[in-house]
């Protein structure tokens, strides 16, 4: 069998680099001439270019061995540092996810946008994102994973900072920008330690090298989680979770991607570190501690959200916490299972929501209701999304959230009952929103819905379809999970919690007995959590005080003591000239007795040391 | 061949003298783009296997002084030199249609592209001392000519803080020859060995503050901010691109290569002056209100990680300092080219009065871009040339001195914090349309720009283009540095201790 396409693969993260070039290039002026849509098109050609060389490349390798080729891409003084490529059959699978989602999020962005003119700057950094996100997947070195988070990171912020006339959007994108680049400085400063330490940055090399290193405890658990930080920041875990619905001011096709793919490279990357975290148990208790925490914390807080994209976003935190579990104990596979299904799951949520509020003006789940019998299809797309999310069988996320459960219930049953529990609150988000949205009698501004445009409604059918097969589809890869292993008791317990959280907000936003605002927490513990465990006052009062106030006070001392001091030489020096040249009064006797005076000085000055010898 | 690309200036500043004022400035340029491709083909000539001076010419001058005129150029000084030429191009297109004393101009810019050369091609300490100083007159002229509103007390402190560096320079330099009995001021006739270490530290020292003026290092900084202020933008990118690289390429070749045993004693001071220096204009940058005033703080903040690298001084380091060095003068002059187009165009550098300059319709879309693009190059964003020169440093520093290695890392968080603020309030947000009739930025005011662009996207992603030439010379200085310091340890046991 060739293995033409699999040895190019490579080409796939340059052809979305040449999408991005080739949008870049309409100007405002091309644009003016042309209108903003080939800057598009040509886009979208490049990523079904990747996407069918992605495809042709997984049947080849599908049953070949990895191929790692690598190349030295600079060699200065004793630092070489080589561009190195995992090219097997997982990763190539991730590109395939990664180049058709975005595909599917970029005919998405052809309705979406359709009235924008800056459609060249919008796919541009679609371009980027999708190229970051492809040679993230290929890369096998930890050096250039983390070059590839930081240019993620400038995606992030050029995509949110997308409407940059909207105050919201402006510290949206500041927000997000800032705070992932804290995990990717974090993540920096791990590369360089790590360097003297290891001789290599090359995954291979580092697992190698962790099995048998013999470093200092202390040291292990610094590098340890210094290298958690950088992901830590990218898949929005406490406490660097902030900037992700935030990040949601951005035009949903880009939040499409982020959702269900950008943030997932965070624990792609982990997945890679696997082996050096085995260096410190700590590490992994506090990846595990963390996610828990997130996983809780956030989706307690996407139920109390009223706005429909800041609820969606907090359950991504939510997941993604589940999936820092996941890494934490070390059950790989399962980990990139679930990153399968939580993408496809959640990229259909986003669309589904995004084409909700395109016609529907307002994101205020309180305005919304009875659109179910103006938007089925959007409707039905919903409810797929939701159920592929969470824990029903048969769909996609039943299978990997099972599988972790299961092993967890042995070895750490704590650990087991939250992923059951946050099931079941994410389950009640998400059947939440549904009911708000599509249930009950149409309200005044739901009355003229219309389905979208074709562009909008057919990436979501697509996907839809995608999300139904995808049990087939794991169990054509191997990836189901053997029901021998299972345990039937904790996987009865999360299909139990998922029934029971999305039938209880069924029954609490769909039944007209209840009224409705409900009143069940009181409005502190509301508070509370609508508004995020207060983070962005906590942040505001703590670190942006402390820097904004140092640097007012070094700039203070700037102005008035550095430069003070430099100042008082010159105002002194133009004084003593000022006040000296009243001396020059014209009496000779005057001028005589200085004279006398400085001579008699020097003089005892030259002959000092014979002075002090002298003895009287 | 040297010499060439010292006399061309000259003879430009002549002929555009001689010629209507209409013309100045393509003379110029025409000039300037000689000495350019002279230096680019000398830059390809270099024989990469000899770090030693190359092109050397030498002819004895005021021999009873010890003063000869002895040039050459090795991979520290050509990469500088063509640097020169090109920030030189730009500053001719940088200062826009409007200057009223076009033929004075151009001369002056001539003037400094040939000093600046000379200084860095001179092998000689006396030499480079007089062109170092040449360099104040023109650059006293350009910022207090074509300077804004406080220029005269600006161009004051540039001049007498910069002469001051230049006595402490000066100094130095006397003190190494004559104390180490040497003939002239040639660099080769030049060993200090013989002399104990606690003079060579105070040499050293008295160099260091020297050079520290012309960087700047905290806290001998404050001429910088009104300077790069005050002055034209066309001027602050010759100030910042190639006038203040002249002071830490004294640092490499006349501190680090002179002086390679007292240089491991200062370095550790060193190295927490270059951290100070790094935090202290971060932070300082983060409460500006003034575009220019906060790029100039970045500036002091970028020069500080040249110091922690070359106090380092391993062969990764001291290779990043000088790809720093350029990478620096790079990223310095488009956001000054840049800040100058804004400032002409919308007649304000007030962070709280720009905004929404990227609006399509009536902003100034490409000029945002770019400063997007710079900006994010300074913060340190790979894929551009100022990621992998900080990459070096940072790598490279790190084994010799960690923490302040690591604090430098934070300050280039800080770096992202004010860049955010700056592209936030510029280019970000609402335009008023009511107000923002703005000059269209003209194709001569772009090229620059671009061509900016693409050198700093190029070196990011080839690297190795940039490293080739320098590599060489500085491992040379790095191995004699060793190789001395093992000597001196294995005749002195006890220095060790």
């Amino acid at each position: 069998m060739s293995s033409f396409f699999s040895q190019s693969v490579w080409l796939v993260p340059c052809y979305t680099l040449l999408g991005m070039g080739l949008s870049a290039l309409w100007m405002p002026s091309i644009t003016r001439k042309t209108g903003p849509r080939p800057a598009g098109y040509l886009n979208i050609v490049c990523t079904v270019t990747a996407f069918v060389h992605s495809c042709l490349a997984f049947l080849e390798i599908r049953h070949q061995s990895a191929l790692k080729p690598s190349l030295v891409w600079l060699k200065a003084a004793d630092l070489t540092l080589t561009i190195d490529l995992d090219i097997s059959s997982i990763t190539v699978g991730a590109l395939i996810l990664i180049t058709g989602i975005n595909f599917l999020a970029q005919i998405y962005a052809i309705a979406y946008l359709e009235m924008d003119w800056g459609w060249a700057r919008f796919f541009a950094t679609m371009g980027l994102f999708e190229a970051g996100m492809c040679s993230l997947v290929l890369c096998n070195s930890l050096f250039f994973s983390y070059v590839i988070l930081e240019v993620l990171t400038l995606g992030t912020y050029l995509l949110i900072g997308y409407w940059f006339n909207q105050s919201l959007v402006v510290t949206g994108a500041r927000d997000a920008f800032l705070t992932k680049r804290i995990g990717d400085l974090f993540l920096l400063m791990g590369v360089v330690a790590l360097l003297p330490l290891a001789g290599t940055w090359n995954f291979d090399g580092l697992a190698t090298w962790a099995a048998t290193a013999d470093l200092d405890p202390t040291m292990a658990t610094l590098l340890c989680l210094t290298l958690i930080a950088g992901p830590l920041g990218k898949c929005a875990q406490f406490p660097l979770h902030l900037w992700l619905d935030e990040a949601m001011e951005s035009p949903v096709p880009a939040t499409i991607v982020r959702s269900s793919l950008v943030v997932g490279t965070g624990a792609w990357v982990l997945i890679k570190l696997q082996p050096i975290f085995a260096l410190s148990d700590f590490a992994s208790t506090f990846m595990v501690a963390i996610g828990a925490t997130t996983a809780i914390g956030a989706s307690l807080v996407a139920i109390a959200q009223i706005d429909i994209k800041r609820s969606l976003s907090y359950s991504v935190s939510a997941y993604m916490g589940m999936v820092f579990m996941a890494v934490g104990t070390q059950q790989d596979e399962t980990t990139l299972v679930l990153l399968l299904t939580y993408g496809v799951a959640m990229a259909l949520l986003v669309m589904a929501i995004g084409s909700v509020v395109l016609t529907n003006i307002t994101q205020d789940l309180t305005q919304y209701g009875g659109l179910w019998s103006r938007r089925p299809i959007t409707g039905i797309c919903y409810l797929v999304g939701a159920a592929s999310l969470v824990a029903l069988p048969p769909f996609g996320g039943f299978w990997s959230l099972a599988q972790l459960t299961s092993n967890l219930w042995a070895n750490r049953p704590l650990l087991a009952v939250i992923l059951i529990v946050v099931n079941g609150l994410t389950a009640f988000s998400v059947m939440r929103e549904f009911s708000l949205i599509f249930g009950g009698k149409p309200k005044h501004m739901m009355v003229r819905s219309p389905e979208g445009l074709w562009a909008l409604v057919l990436p979501m059918v697509i996907l839809t379809g995608f999300a139904l097969h995808s049990p087939l589809i794991l169990a054509t890869l191997d990836f189901l999970p053997d029901w021998q292993q299972l345990n039937l008791l904790s996987v009865g317990c999360l299909v139990f919690s998922t029934i029971f959280g999305g039938g209880i907000a069924l029954y609490l936003y769909l039944s007209e007995s209840i009224s409705k605002p409900l009143n069940v927490v009181p409005e502190s513990i509301r508070d509370f959590f609508a508004r995020d465990l207060y983070t962005a006052e906590l942040y505001d009062n703590t670190v942006v005080l402390g820097v904004a106030f140092i640097s007012k006070i070094v700039d203070w001392l700037d102005r008035y003591f550095v430069d003070g001091v430099i100042n008082f030489f010159g105002v002194f020096t133009i004084f003593g000239g000022q006040s000296l040249k009243y001396n020059n009064s014209g009496q000779s006797q005057y001028y005589l007795f200085s004279i006398v005076f400085g001579l008699l000085v020097f003089v005892y000055i030259i002959f000092y040391p014979y002075f002090s010898s002298l003895s009287f | 061949m040297l010499s060439l690309l010292l006399i061309i200036p000259l003879l430009g500043i002549g002929l555009l003298n001689l010629c209507p004022q209409q013309f100045s400035r393509n003379i110029a340029a025409v000039t300037i783009l000689s000495t350019f491709s002279i230096s680019t083909w000398l830059l390809f000539g270099l024989d990469l296997s000899n770090p030693e001076l190359q092109f050397t010419e030498f002819l004895p001058w005021l021999e009873i002084l010890g003063l000869n005129y002895n040039v050459g150029v090795d991979g520290l000084s050509l990469p500088l030199i063509v640097l020169n030429g090109f920030l030189t191009l730009v500053a001719i297109y940088s200062i826009g249609e409007n200057n009223n004393r076009p033929r004075l101009y151009h001369s002056l810019i001539l003037f400094v592209n040939s000093g600046i050369a000379g200084a860095l091609m001179a092998s000689n300490l006396l030499l480079f001392f007089l062109f170092y100083e040449l360099e104040l007159i023109p650059f006293y002229l350009l910022i207090a000519i074509w300077g804004g509103k406080k220029k005269g007390y600006a161009s004051t402190k540039f001049l007498i803080y910069t002469a001051i560096s230049g006595l402490f320079v000066l100094g130095a330099f006397l003190g190494m020859t004559w104390l180490s009995e040497s003939p002239t001021f040639d660099l080769e006739n030049l060993t200090l060995s013989n002399l104990d270490l606690d003079t060579k530290i105070i040499l050293l020292t008295v160099l260091l503050i020297g050079f520290g003026i012309k960087i700047p290092l905290v806290p001998l900084h404050t001429w910088l901010p009104d300077a790069y202020v005050e002055a034209n933008c066309a001027v602050t990118v010759l100030l910042g691109g190639v006038f203040a690289k002249l002071g830490t390429y004294g640092l490499i070749r006349f501190g680090l290569q002179l002086f390679p045993e007292a240089w491991q004693s200062v370095a550790p001071v060193l190295a927490i002056i270059g951290t100070v220096s790094v935090m202290y204009g971060s932070l300082a940058a983060i409460s500006q209100r003034d575009l220019k005033r906060m790029v100039a703080y970045s500036s002091i903040g970028h020069m500080g990680y040249i110091l922690v690298a070359t106090a380092a001084g391993t062969e990764l380091s001291v290779l990043g300092a000088v790809a720093q060095m350029i990478s620096h003068s790079l990223i310095l002059a488009l956001l000054f080219h840049l800040v100058g187009i804004i400032e002409r165009k919308v007649g304000t550098r007030d962070l709280d009065v720009l905004n929404g300059l990227m609006n399509p319709v009536r902003g100034m879309p490409l000029t945002s871009s770019l400063l997007i693009l710079a900006g994010m190059a300074s913060a340190g964003i790979p894929g551009l040339i100022g990621f992998i020169s900080e990459f070096m440093v940072f790598q490279g520093s790190f084994s010799r001195f960690p923490i302040p290695t690591l604090l430098c890392i934070i300050a280039s968080g800080l770096t992202a914090v004010y860049f955010v603020i700056l592209l936030n309030r510029t280019c970000f947000g609402r335009l008023n349309n009511d107000l923002a009739y703005y000059p269209k930025v003209i194709l001569s005011e772009k090229i620059p720009a671009i061509a900016l662009t693409l050198t700093i996207i190029f070196f990011g992603l080839q690297p190795s283009f940039l490293t080739r030439w320098i590599e060489p010379t500085t491992t040379q200085f790095v191995a004699t540095m060793e190789m001395q310091t093992i000597a001196l340890e294995a005749e002195q046991p006890f220095i060790s201790n």
